[in-house]
């Protein structure tokens, strides 16, 4: 979901900026020390999930990750997720350094609206918190989808016509990401029940 | 949706030809390329077939600038340089030094010279275009450049060095804790 250099207009870009700039002074303030590691281990599957490809589909798509993302850190996926963007943008010149602002919001909100609305779900007993994991992978992408579309309008593209084409695009990735997102949550009950709990 | 898109063109003979592709490897079809010269005036446009290839005839002897608009927000570029369409601008009458060398070696060996210089520069530009095909593709498929394993490695060592720093931080603000409990 990352939009290249050169497609948006200033000011899309600027608001973009100063909305993820927000979203992560909120993020790193609520971050605090002990969580720090596991917000590292998770920037670090997220920078490296972009580099799995989805073979099914039109377009080419990847994985992305910001449901699982946003389930263990909740605003914590705003500083998270911009510091994966930047190295992809820098080492694999996914995206873009000016879109940085735009892209982090279009993944790391979806990932804190996803916390807000399964984050204590998915601390419930297994058959409540599978389904809503699930959920949380696909919706998480399916607003990242949306975003994208969101942003493009400004330029000169028609909101429902990117969007459905986005969301088409993203329809495997989605469904993969939810069973991803669902073995997550149901691994993590197991091994350490008390980080789906904050 | 990839995160990147990536058009490379070249020059054979008068025409250029470009290759789309998204990071992947995937081609892009049925992709804008607009093609723009130096002075940013947009010259022609088409589309990409399902080969993500899009060929064009050149229309004017000026850098291009080929952008690549492959919807969902992926945009690439690529620019023809001014000099690499020296030779294009149809037959040339100005004699280049290669054509002097062909007229000085024609002259020693009367019985190849019935043909013209200019004959024998589209012939042997031909030829070389043929042979170049090849060495052409395999250039298309190492600019690809896909993330190497230095690339990720040195992703997540970024990553795990700034988790070092925080960690060095919270270290810094628990012995300041210690201490200052210890001087109470």
């Amino acid at each position: 979901m990352h939009i290249s250099e050169g497609v948006l207009s200033g000011p899309v870009l600027v608001s973009g900026i100063v909305l993820a700039a927000v979203g992560v002074a909120v993020g790193l303030k609520k971050l605090d020390y002990d969580r720090i590691p596991r917000a590292a281990i998770l920037s670090a599957s997220f920078f490296v999930a972009s580099l799995i490809h989805v073979p099914v589909g039109p377009s080419s798509v990847h994985l992305i990750l910001n449901g699982i993302v946003g389930l263990i850190l909740g605003w914590g996926a705003f500083p998270v997720i911009l510091v994966a963007l930047t190295l992809q943008a820098m080492l694999f010149q996914f995206g873009g350094i000016t879109t940085l602002g735009v892209n982090t919001m279009i993944m790391a909100l979806p990932a804190v609206f996803c916390y807000y609305l399964f984050g204590r779900l998915v601390g419930r007993q297994p058959r409540i918190a599978l389904p809503a994991a699930f959920v949380c992978g696909a919706l998480s992408v399916f607003l990242g989808a949306v975003m994208v579309g969101l942003a493009l309008t400004f330029t000169d593209e028609n909101f429902l016509k990117v969007s459905y084409l986005v969301v088409t695009a993203h329809l495997p990735v989605m469904i993969i990401e939810g069973i991803i997102t669902a073995f997550c949550v149901a691994f993590l009950k197991k091994v350490q029940p008390d980080m789906l709990r904050e | 949706m990839a995160h990147r898109v990536t058009i490379f063109a070249w020059v054979e003979g008068d025409k250029v030809f470009t290759e789309s592709k998204f990071s992947g490897g995937k081609r892009v079809k049925q992709g804008d390329v607009i093609v723009y010269d130096s002075e940013g005036n947009q010259l022609l446009e088409g589309k990409t077939d399902d080969k993500g290839e899009f060929s064009f005839g050149v229309p004017k002897k000026t850098s291009l600038k080929i952008v690549l608009i492959a919807g969902m927000g992926h945009r690439g570029e690529w620019t023809i340089p001014v000099s690499e369409l020296e030779d294009v601008a149809g037959p040339q009458t100005k004699i280049t030094p290669s054509q002097k060398a062909v007229r000085k070696k024609t002259g020693k060996q009367p019985e190849i010279s019935h043909l013209s210089s200019n004959e024998i520069r589209l012939t042997v530009e031909e030829a070389i275009d043929k042979r170049l095909k090849p060495v052409m593709k395999i250039l298309v498929e190492l600019r690809e450049n896909r993330p190497t394993f230095r690339d990720i490695f040195g992703g997540i060592g970024y990553i795990l060095g700034l988790l070092g720093v925080a960690a060095y931080f919270n270290y810094r603000r628990k012995s300041a804790e210690i201490d200052g409990k210890k001087t109470d």
